[in-house]
């Protein structure tokens, strides 16, 4: 079953068409990443899906519900995550995340409370208030709140945008710890080695969905460059990004002793997004 | 009841932690009639101050409880919490009754602070009766203006168009509603006008009971109209607070 349907979703801001007809599924379990550069409509969709915004045209299905009619059946199964930490600066990380936890029935919330801050390591700075926080700490606190209803689905809108490599790979491993546990994960972001840790990316470019398939299924639309050193002298040729067009472009040479070096320099998956963004361009 | 009771714990909370937030709600009233009272003692013998200290003092409570919850309100839009409150299923009406009941007891220590200083200060002599429908009055005022500061929160995407409607609600309140001249004296449409602001009607009863020998017979429909500018507001407000853009 697909935890999101998206069908034909338009949302215009008077002549500025947002989103211009977005169709989109989401397998449920997945961790699914929307990839685009600034602009290119992904907290639109996101807010779409999360019920805070009313699409124009076109319908959105979210876990089998209608965000905007079933407001209260999807915001006990959903968690968002936004952009900004969207967190009370004079409160501290446990009265936040406890407050956006009060809105849930939670049958033990304190105890809820200091799981989540465990889980997301701030359990040492529970009583600290937030505007002693880093940009990190406070993204951390922000996780904790859209995690404290164990949602079965989580709405992160760049959740590692202007996060130190270190505390991106401590989020992503947390990400895949909760889609261990049957959470499905949605995950908007411009970066592409984020992207590529996905199950399933779909590219959106000024509203639009262009392309959607498995980071490796993007990557192997990419072109391969082939470089055989063979007695003395180089040879360039440049294959496709499918694993059995290495083979086909090295079958000729058999591997013989002749053949001293062998580079092959693959497409990166931000190459290939952007050639398809610039394919769509033109 | 409990995502409302949530919601006040939380704008309370807030309130205590924010020393700033709290020496402008609560230092600043008092201030200003001390100031108000330096002003009026320089007046020529036989000065009405009586006429002039409690409205002057309402309308403090009226301007700060007004400013300091759209205030409030517009950073939890900015911020990005309002969305988030919208989304873990905080509802409008909860949201709205939350903000009334948490700053409900800042309005009422405004109230009672601002007009404890200002009889203490101008020596002011009334009976029980007339302080506490000054206190009730005062206290009705404040709420209005919470719900008037909501409502107006909801037109406004950054704190600073908070501002403009300072002229446009709160300086014509000022000459329009019988505070520093008799509404009798103005011309007919500035009269008419004065009445859709609610310190006219909190004036109305102020400079009522100040006067010796009411009766609350003379000031009930007053009380009501204020009552009824809060409950309309609150409606007002819940109307066009939206969950969804």
């Amino acid at each position: 079953m697909d935890a999101i349907e998206v069908a034909g979703l338009v949302k215009r801001y008077g002549k500025l068409e947002a989103l211009g007809g977005v169709d989109l599924r989401v397998p449920e379990g997945a961790v699914f990443g929307l990839v685009g550069p600034n602009g290119a409509g992904k907290t639109t969709l996101i807010k779409a899906l999360v019920g805070s915004l009313r699409p124009t045209e076109g319908g959105v299905s979210v876990l089998g519900l209608d965000p905007l009619r079933d407001r209260a059946g999807l915001r006990r199964r959903i968690g968002y995550m936004p952009q900004s930490p969207a967190l009370y600066e004079d409160l501290s990380a446990r009265d936040n995340v406890t407050f956006f936890g009060a809105a849930h029935h939670i049958p033990d919330l304190r105890k809820r409370v200091a799981e989540v801050l465990e889980f997301t390591d701030l359990a040492d700075r529970a009583k600290d208030s937030i505007h002693t926080f880093s940009g990190g700490m406070r993204r951390r606190v922000s996780l904790a709140c859209a995690l404290v209803h164990r949602p079965r689905m989580l709405f992160l809108d760049e959740p590692t945008a202007a996060v130190d490599p270190q505390l991106r790979s401590r989020f992503w491993a947390k990400f895949r710890e909760l889609a261990g546990d049957g959470v499905t994960l949605f995950i908007s972001t411009h970066l592409m080695d984020e992207a590529v840790l996905c199950d399933r990316i779909s590219i959106l470019r000024q509203g639009r969905v262009i392309a959607s398939d498995s980071p490796r299924g993007i990557l192997e639309r990419g072109k391969t460059r082939l470089v055989i050193g063979r007695d003395g002298g180089e040879k360039e040729s440049f294959i496709g990004g499918h694993p059995e067009d290495l083979a086909a472009a090295l079958r000729p040479y058999g591997l013989s002793r002749g053949v001293t070096a062998v580079d092959v320099e693959a497409d990166s998956l931000e190459s290939v997004v952007l050639s398809i963004i610039g394919e769509e361009d033109r | 009841m409990r995502h409302t009771l949530a919601i006040a714990n939380r704008v309370v909370k807030q309130l205590l932690r924010n020393p700033r937030f709290l020496v402008l709600s609560v230092a600043a009233p008092l201030v200003i009639v001390y100031l108000l009272k330096i002003f009026f003692d320089t007046m020529p013998m036989g000065f009405d101050v009586a006429r002039y200290a409690v409205p002057v003092a309402a309308f403090l409570v009226h301007f700060l409880a007004f400013i300091l919850c759209a205030i409030s309100l517009v950073q939890e839009r900015t911020a990005g919490t309002m969305e988030r409150m919208f989304i873990n299923g905080f509802r409008r009406v909860e949201i709205i009754s939350g903000y009334v009941l948490g700053f409900l007891g800042l309005a009422t220590f405004q109230a009672v602070a601002a007009l404890a200083e200002a009889i203490w200060l101008f020596d002011l002599d009334y009976d029980g009766e007339t302080l506490a429908t000054l206190f009730v009055v005062v206290w009705l005022l404040a709420i209005a203006s919470v719900m008037l500061g909501i409502f107006v929160s909801t037109f406004a995407r950054r704190e600073s168009q908070v501002f403009p409607f300072i002229p446009l609600i709160i300086l014509p309140s000022v000459f329009l509603s019988g505070l520093l001249v008799d509404v009798d004296e103005l011309p007919k449409w500035a009269d008419w006008l004065g009445h859709a602001f609610p310190l006219f009607w909190a004036n109305d009863v102020i400079q009522a009971v100040i006067e010796s020998g009411w009766e609350f017979g003379d000031v009930w429909s007053s009380f009501s109209v204020l009552a009824g500018y809060a409950v309309a507001l609150l409606l007002l407000a819940s109307l066009t607070l939206r969950e969804a853009e």
